[in-house]
């Protein structure tokens, strides 16, 4: 038997995340994701005033800062008790899920798909073709990308002024008033990008990717044209398929989603699972059936974490921040804490939103052949063809009327929660005010459930659980932990409470600085 | 021959890595292309094995491989108690990583507001720091002797995030040998020697006291809604993000995001006012004059500002 140690320190991801994983006989054993940076946002948010989350939080992440924008708008939100005008709820669902395709795409392209250009595929006959696509900064997808996700950022900008670090979502609504000039023009950004994505990701129009219901609609999609197949979301498929990536990084088998993108008063735009958000809260266990969502079944787990332990998992509403940085001589190893729905680690992300809102395509590929992936990856691709017409919709009805903005008057009391799906998964802001000051801030991010380190009773999270089984051909460049890790798309910036290599006495690190 | 680059990201949100892809005309890869800099590494975009950034670093940091630019985006984090075990790679504070590196680079350029001055961990535990600086201080993580290879100071680029059209004007500058001149905090004058209030499309608001008490008045935000434009030195208004807007043109205050001190202790959204004029009156400014100017602005403002029908 042979058996080694491999610390990976990976980047595209955002921020600094270091697989460790025990190598046995070509196959990891076990693994441990941990979190390297620890910026105790939380600890800075206390004691300034009621609305400084708004500048403070988006400032957690280069790429998710409209997410934290908008759960700590909505946390306010709900301290304050106001509803925000249907105009205000439209602008701030077309930002957040302008801030979604962007970086679906830019993930996809210039993170996930750079692994397919790694050497160890040089001998696949599609090798030459991804190269031409996806070598980073010179493949032909990989500029487009960066040219055409830019257009998203504009439209951003013009209704937040700057991407990323804006502040323009408050609670009560928004600071900023669009004219119709402007939003006419996020709407020509819109379709200008639309059909960039139509064309150069899915070659075929969004209704047509839409009849796409089951894996066998899915090989007859492939098989009907050249433009199918050779768009890059057929391109990618076809080289994922080819190198086995639907047959690693399983995971939990458990997802969430806190439920986002509420329906603006009136509008037209229908949610795909009914209710009143686009995308629906949920709770899907392995094997069983979606159940509804309680905030307060949400825990948090320091026992692996470097923070001073606890004698029990609390709700964020009562979790502390109070970091314990003990080098490499306990069982902690990440900077990150273990978040728990009902005790048990749950995946979340675009693929958990899919599954959660009984989306058909992906639950059969699940059913067919359980997460791994390539269905993660897919259901990322694709998220942009669900968002994209019901932007269309509250672009031109935030329109008809100016008003995007109630006051809330002060807000100097109370306990919020503002939770979302951002476009790494379910992200909540745990919120308590009291004379006007922040007393309590604690912040469940979507990598802290993905990259969560093991619970107190020993369960590895969803990105631990997934690298589990996986073959590595060569421990020197161990391109398959990659794969598996950034299918989840890991934002470690985010995990503001975030690892460090942990003990591995008397076995082999691999290729250590 | 070309010029290499090496990014580091410390203490960081990414923010400012994020910004660079909304670089235009030329585009970030465009740019590279342009001016024949290859870049080693970097964090998000880079797709070589580990140990290929392993063996990359090690002849970096013994010279074996010059390196003429280093850009660090995030701040340096020193904490706990010195240590820099809050943000380690491969087991190892990346602190140190930043001063091998910085040693053997010819530039050395602080993206950002938390690599130039501290930014956001300043004040918290992380004991967090700029390259050269510690919020106004000179000294910082590197030392206020520090010089790079070429035997020059770190150029700040401060701003959260910095700017992509500053950040590809040095990396322009430095490719052709146009010299910058440098601000007190070292960083350019070109970019940093004017007002976040320069180009704002609310002066006309702010030039007759037309202002904002609460959100969405179409006003100025200077008086009231703690809007640091007249004060903090950054070329938002100027460059503007992604060639359509900024925040104060929206609505949204300037939070001084370029200054060595942000973010500030006090809080945000608020004017800190002494007899409903602001503490901070705009650079240079005398408060005698300054209350004269505007009691007579405001009497003076045109009824298509008081009364706008507008949407700026």
């Amino acid at each position: 038997m042979s058996k080694l140690m491999v610390n990976v320190p990976l980047n595209r991801v955002e921020g600094d995340l270091e697989i460790r994983a025990e190598i046995v006989d070509g196959r990891v054993s076990e693994a441990w994701a941990c979190g390297t940076l620890y910026r105790g946002f939380e600890r800075i948010l206390v004691g300034r005033a009621a609305l400084d989350g708004l500048v403070i939080t988006p400032r957690i992440c280069g790429i998710c800062t409209t997410a934290h924008l908008t759960a700590a708008a909505r946390a306010l939100d709900a301290i304050a008790g106001t509803a925000p005008p249907a105009s205000a709820v439209a602008i701030r669902n077309v930002a957040l899920m302008a801030e979604h395709i962007q970086s679906d795409l830019r993930h996809t392209f210039l993170m996930f798909a750079a692994d397919l250009v790694n050497p160890a595929y040089a001998g696949e006959p599609l090798f030459e073709e991804a190269m031409r696509r996806y070598e980073p900064f010179r493949g032909e997808t990989a500029i487009e990308t960066i040219r055409e996700t830019k257009k998203l950022v504009e439209l951003l900008t013009i209704v937040g002024g700057q991407w990323p670090h804006s502040s323009f979502i408050v609670p009560g609504g928004l600071v900023s008033v669009s004219s119709p000039g402007d939003l006419l023009q996020c709407r020509l950004l819109l379709r200008r990008f639309r059909q960039w994505y139509q064309s150069r990701i899915l070659g075929c129009a969004i209704e047509r990717w839409a009849e796409v219901r089951s894996t066998a609609d899915l090989d007859r999609w492939l098989e009907e044209s050249e433009a199918h197949r050779n768009g890059d979301l057929g391109f990618c498929l076809r080289f994922m398929r080819a190198t086995g990536l639907d047959q690693i990084g399983r995971g939990t088998g458990s997802f969430l989603s806190f439920g986002s993108l509420d329906l603006p008063g009136g509008t037209a735009v229908r949610a795909p699972a009914g209710g009143g958000q686009f995308v629906p809260a949920g709770f899907l266990a392995p094997g069983g059936g979606v159940s509804e969502f309680h905030e307060e079944k949400v825990t948090e787990h320091v026992a692996c974490s470097w923070f001073q332990d606890d004698e029990e998992a609390r709700h964020p509403m009562r979790g502390e921040t109070r970091p314990y940085a003990t080098g490499q001589e306990s069982a902690k190893y990440s900077w990150a804490k273990a978040p728990r729905y009902e005790g048990s680690p749950a995946e979340t992300g675009p693929l958990a939103e899919a599954l959660i809102a009984g989306n058909p395509l992906f639950s059969d590929l699940v059913r067919g052949q359980g997460p791994n992936v390539l269905v993660r990856q897919l259901a990322r691709l694709a998220r942009p063809a669900e968002l994209m017409p019901a932007m269309e919709t509250w672009l031109s009805e935030a329109a008809q009327d100016p008003t995007f903005y109630k006051t809330p008057g002060e807000i100097t009391e109370g306990e919020g929660v503002g939770l979302i799906h951002a476009t790494r998964g379910a992200l909540g802001h745990w919120v308590r005010i009291e004379q006007g000051t922040i007393s309590h801030y604690q912040i469940v991010t979507p990598t802290a459930w993905n990259a969560s380190p093991r619970d107190g009773g020993g369960a590895p999270g969803p990105i631990e659980q997934a690298l589990a089984g996986t073959p590595v051909r060569d421990a020197a460049n161990p391109v398959e932990l990659g794969h598996v890790v950034r299918s989840f798309d890991p934002c470690l910036v985010c995990t503001v409470h975030a690892l460090q290599r942990g003990r591995s006495a008397g076995r082999v690190i691999v290729g250590a600085l | 021959m070309s010029r290499t680059l090496y990014w580091l990201q410390c203490g960081s949100c990414g923010g400012d890595s994020m910004a660079l892809l909304s670089m235009e005309s030329p585009d970030f890869t465009e740019l590279l292309r342009i001016l024949n800099i290859e870049v080693l590494w970097h964090p998000s975009l880079s797709n070589g094995s580990p140990d290929h950034h392993r063996r990359l670093l090690k002849e970096l940091l013994s010279g074996d491989r010059p390196l003429d630019i280093l850009c660090v985006e995030g701040a340096v984090v020193r904490g706990p108690g010195g240590t820099g075990m809050y943000n380690t790679f491969d087991a190892n504070p990346k602190k140190d990583l930043v001063s091998g590196l910085a040693k053997r680079a010819k530039y050395v350029i602080a993206v950002g507001t938390c690599a130039s001055f501290g930014g956001i961990g300043a004040d918290g535990e992380i004991e967090a720091t700029g390259l050269q600086f510690l919020k106004r201080a000179r000294g910082g993580f590197l030392g206020a002797g520090f010089t790079s290879a070429e035997g020059h100071p770190v150029m700040n680029l401060p701003g959260c995030p910095c700017h992509y059209d500053v950040v590809g004007g040095v990396l322009t500058a430095l490719s052709l040998g146009t010299s910058l001149p440098l601000d007190e905090y070292n960083a350019p004058l070109e970019w940093y020697g004017l007002l976040v209030h320069q180009g704002c499309v609310r002066n006309e608001y702010h030039e007759y006291r037309v202002e904002e008490r609460d959100f969405g008045e179409k006003g100025c935000l200077f008086f009231y809604r703690g809007c640091h434009g007249p004060v903090a030195y950054g070329p938002c208004n100027k460059l503007l993000w992604n060639r359509r807007s900024s925040k104060t043109r929206i609505g949204v205050p300037c939070h001084g995001c370029t200054e060595p001190d942000f973010p500030q202790p006090y809080p945000f959204f608020r004017t800190r006012a002494i007899a409903d004029v602001p503490l901070e009156l705009p650079n240079g400014v005398d408060r005698a004059h300054y209350l004269a100017y505007k009691a007579m602005a405001a009497a003076a403002a045109p009824e298509r500002l008081t009364k706008r029908k507008t949407r700026v």
